[in-house]
């Protein structure tokens, strides 16, 4: 161990030059650091975008068997009218589903309507005539006035979600709901008609038997003001949306649709396993009527924004790795011809040449040891600085590619409004007309939850990691330059 | 103990041989001079024996047994000590350190003994306070006793040394010759020193001189 008492004479002896070597190898291994913090940063920041952020599956009925269907028998017989029969879900469908791994909880919804009765609901000036289709089934339903959705429970609906939506007063929607004409309504409808939780109003149905109903306002929900904003053409306005247990919807729609929904939207606890549930739900339903479309669109931004940043990092630390090699590995050559005094002196004494290396190792690990140390302190200030930089350029750009992609999904409301027979939601809906308000309000997707920021800590596995890469760099450029140690003439010492 | 069998030396891009055919031994307890005109390879000549060079005919034996099957980095660690014009000393260590590192390198008989490497250069004249601060800002002389004292503390039987007074003032060189033939006759190793200064071949036992491609012995 002689040539470590050699590195550490030397390096004390000329103090100035080690305190540049430091300066240098420290600014080196600061951008090294930097890009491991933000890589690490965003390798976290995956994974608690996996556990926070949804993935849903839902299961509606086929529209794209159903189309082909009506269009091979338009081709057929040209004189009879072409229709469209899509069968809602059924609930025991549903409860199979629900079974399979992966799958955390269940939401069915059921969309109709009903005419407001005893008060008034809130007219817009594309009023509520025009003739819209059913989604729930083959029997058109006439248009009420008030869009009922029928859910499981508000809170796992995605505007609830992603808190575009909010129960301002009472409660939501729950399980225990089941059975009851309990409502929850939207706070400008509560405010025009002096409404409030414990009120109860009546609502007359537009299909079946048009029975009239006696609802008990159990809750008020404020809707965002975007929603509104995404009106399609004859829709009502979003205030006239309220939500029911999704066994009162489907009384109103008639008695052949007890037991059933528009669509059930399964959350899934791990959005990396969408697809696999999406295939073992497959074998559990009729695949010519129903359907299974994922939406993992959150996670995927996330995931994709967090990929970009994290493939940027590796792009850093390769890029200052290299470049810190090469500087260093200069710096190195120098040193060693400014040395070649000394390389003689030791090669004379009969000094191996691997051990002078050694010893040149040896001061640059030393240097290495400083500097991480040093890195370690202003790691953590440059990294912050990159990485919320970094974040907010990526999740700029991956919201507005989601954005467009997004409305696809069945939202948990839009039972027919949105074309559940493309896969995974993935292609835009384009502007198709929505059979119900509520359809869009549901397809507000939940662009909120792709910002995300990262956690930049300096620990000391990430000075460990440093350590490791810093040591790789000086063994690279200690290789590159020994070159000239090990072809140096001991001779030369003698004759010079 | 060292014989040069028909050793012959040339460099590349030179008409004439420096030597050729070169037969000589040279025996411990010896002190040798080597003289000859500037220019005429006495350095060269050196730097084979020192094993700092392969010799392009012929070969040289130490023991018996020839330097390059030893291994030219083995010799040098092992079985040559040299003196040099410009001392060669370790800079960024004081006359200590120099002494402990070439004993460690050595691996002499006395590596990691520290009162033996200060007993060594009291010996040669520096105060405790000279052995402990950096060797560059000892004068000429006292560089150049330190470098000496390297050769004492470390085992090899062989001394060889290129104009070892050839910074030095009239009373450092005697004082530097003295301690050559010291270490000649009493610590019985073998003294091999070129030089042009007449003083310090005639202070040696044998003096060679370098004339014309051959080494001719003087009396
Ligand atoms: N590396 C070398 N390449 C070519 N010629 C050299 C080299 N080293 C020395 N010489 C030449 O060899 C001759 C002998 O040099 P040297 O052994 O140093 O002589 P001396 O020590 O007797 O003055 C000189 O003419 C010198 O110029
Ligand atoms: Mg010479």
């Amino acid at each position: 161990m002689n040539f470590f008492k050699r590195a550490w004479l030397n390096l004390t002896a000329k103090k100035g030059r080690s305190v540049l070597l430091v300066l240098v190898t420290s600014a080196i291994m600061l951008f090294v650091l930097a890009g491991l913090l933000i890589r690490n940063a965003a390798d976290t920041a995956t994974t608690n975008a996996k556990n926070s952020v949804g993935a849903t599956v839902t299961l509606s009925a086929n529209r794209e068997a159903a189309f082909k269907k009506m269009r091979s028998s338009t081709s057929t017989s040209k004189s009879s009218k072409p229709k469209l029969t899509t069968s809602p879900v059924k609930l025991s469908d549903a409860t199979k589903i629900a079974k399979l791994s992966n799958v955390a909880s269940y939401n069915a919804t059921v969309s109709t309507s009903a005419n407001a009765t005893g008060f008034s609901a809130i007219s817009t000036s594309s009023s509520t005539d025009t003739g819209m289709k059913g989604m729930g089934g083959s029997t058109s339903s006439g248009s009420g006035d008030i869009a009922i959705t029928g859910v499981t429970t508000t809170s796992s609906v995605s505007t609830f979600e992603s808190s575009s939506s909010k129960i301002t007063k009472g409660r939501g929607i729950t399980a225990s709901d089941e059975g009851t004409n309990n409502v929850v309504i939207e706070s400008e409808l509560a405010k025009e008609d002096s409404l409030s939780v414990g009120d109860t109003i009546k609502l007359k149905g537009t299909t079946g038997d048009k029975k009239t109903y006696t609802m008990k306002i159990v809750g008020v929900y404020k809707a965002s003001s975007s929603a509104s904003t995404q009106q399609g053409p004859g829709s009502t306005d979003v205030s006239n949306s309220v939500y029911t247990s999704y066994t009162f919807a489907n009384t109103v729609k008639g008695s052949k649709y007890k037991n059933t929904a528009d669509s059930v939207t399964f959350e899934i606890s791990d959005p990396a396993k969408v697809s696999a549930v999406k295939t073992s739900g497959n074998k559990l339903i009729s695949t010519s009527k129903y359907s299974l479309t994922t939406d993992d669109s959150s996670y995927q931004t996330v995931k994709s924004s967090m990929d970009n940043v994290k493939s940027f990092a590796d792009k850093i630390v390769w890029l200052v790795a290299i470049a810190g090699t090469i500087i260093l590995a200069l710096i190195v050559i120098l040193m060693i011809r400014e040395r070649r005094y000394e390389i003689g002196v030791l090669l004379s004494l009969g000094e191996s040449r691997w051990k002078i290396v050694a010893q040149f190792f040896m001061e640059m690990v030393m240097v290495l040891i400083v500097s991480v140390v040093l890195a370690g302190f202003g790691g953590k200030f440059v990294g912050n600085k990159l990485g919320d930089q970094l974040v907010s350029q990526q999740t700029t750009t991956a919201t507005t590619s989601t954005t467009s992609t997004s409305q696809g999904q069945p939202g948990g409301t839009g039972g027919g409004g949105a074309p559940s027979g493309n896969t995974g939601g993935s292609k835009p809906s384009g502007n198709m007309p929505s059979g119900r308000g509520q359809g869009q309000i549901g397809s507000t997707s939940t662009n909120a939850t792709a910002k995300t920021d990262l956690d930049i800590n300096v620990t000391v596995m990430d000075l460990v990691e440093l350590g490791g890469f810093g040591l790789a760099i000086m063994f690279l450029s200690i290789m590159l330059a020994s070159g000239g140690i090990l072809r140096l003439q001991p001779k030369k010492v003698l004759i010079d | 103990m060292l014989k040069v069998n028909d050793l012959g030396y040339w460099y590349d891009r030179q008409e004439n041989s420096l030597f050729e055919h070169v037969n000589l031994e040279f025996k411990s307890g010896n002190s040798y001079a080597i003289v000859g005109q500037s220019g005429s390879g006495k350095t060269t000549f050196l730097s084979l024996l020192a094993g700092l060079d392969k010799p392009r005919a012929g070969q040289i034996e130490m023991n018996g047994e020839p330097i390059n099957k030893i291994g030219l980095t083995n010799y040098r660690k092992s079985k040559v000590a040299i003196v040099f014009q410009s001392y060669n000393l370790l800079t960024y260590m004081s006359p200590l350190d120099n002494l402990m590192t070439a004993m460690a390198i050595t691996k002499s008989e006395h590596r990691g003994d520290k009162e033996f490497a200060i007993k060594m250069l009291r010996q040669l004249g520096l105060t405790d306070d000279q052995m402990k601060k950096n060797v560059q800002r000892l004068s000429g002389g006292q560089q150049q006793r330190v470098a000496i004292a390297r050769t004492m503390v470390c085992d090899a039987k062989l001394v060889v040394a290129d104009e070892p007074t050839g910074n030095l003032d009239e009373e450092n060189t005697k004082y530097v010759i003295e301690q050559f033939q010291k270490i000649a006759h009493e610590q019985k190793k073998c003294v091999i020193i070129v030089t042009h200064e007449p003083d310090v071949a005639a202070a040696c036992d044998h003096s060679y001189r370098l004339e014309k491609h051959q080494f001719v012995e003087e009396t």
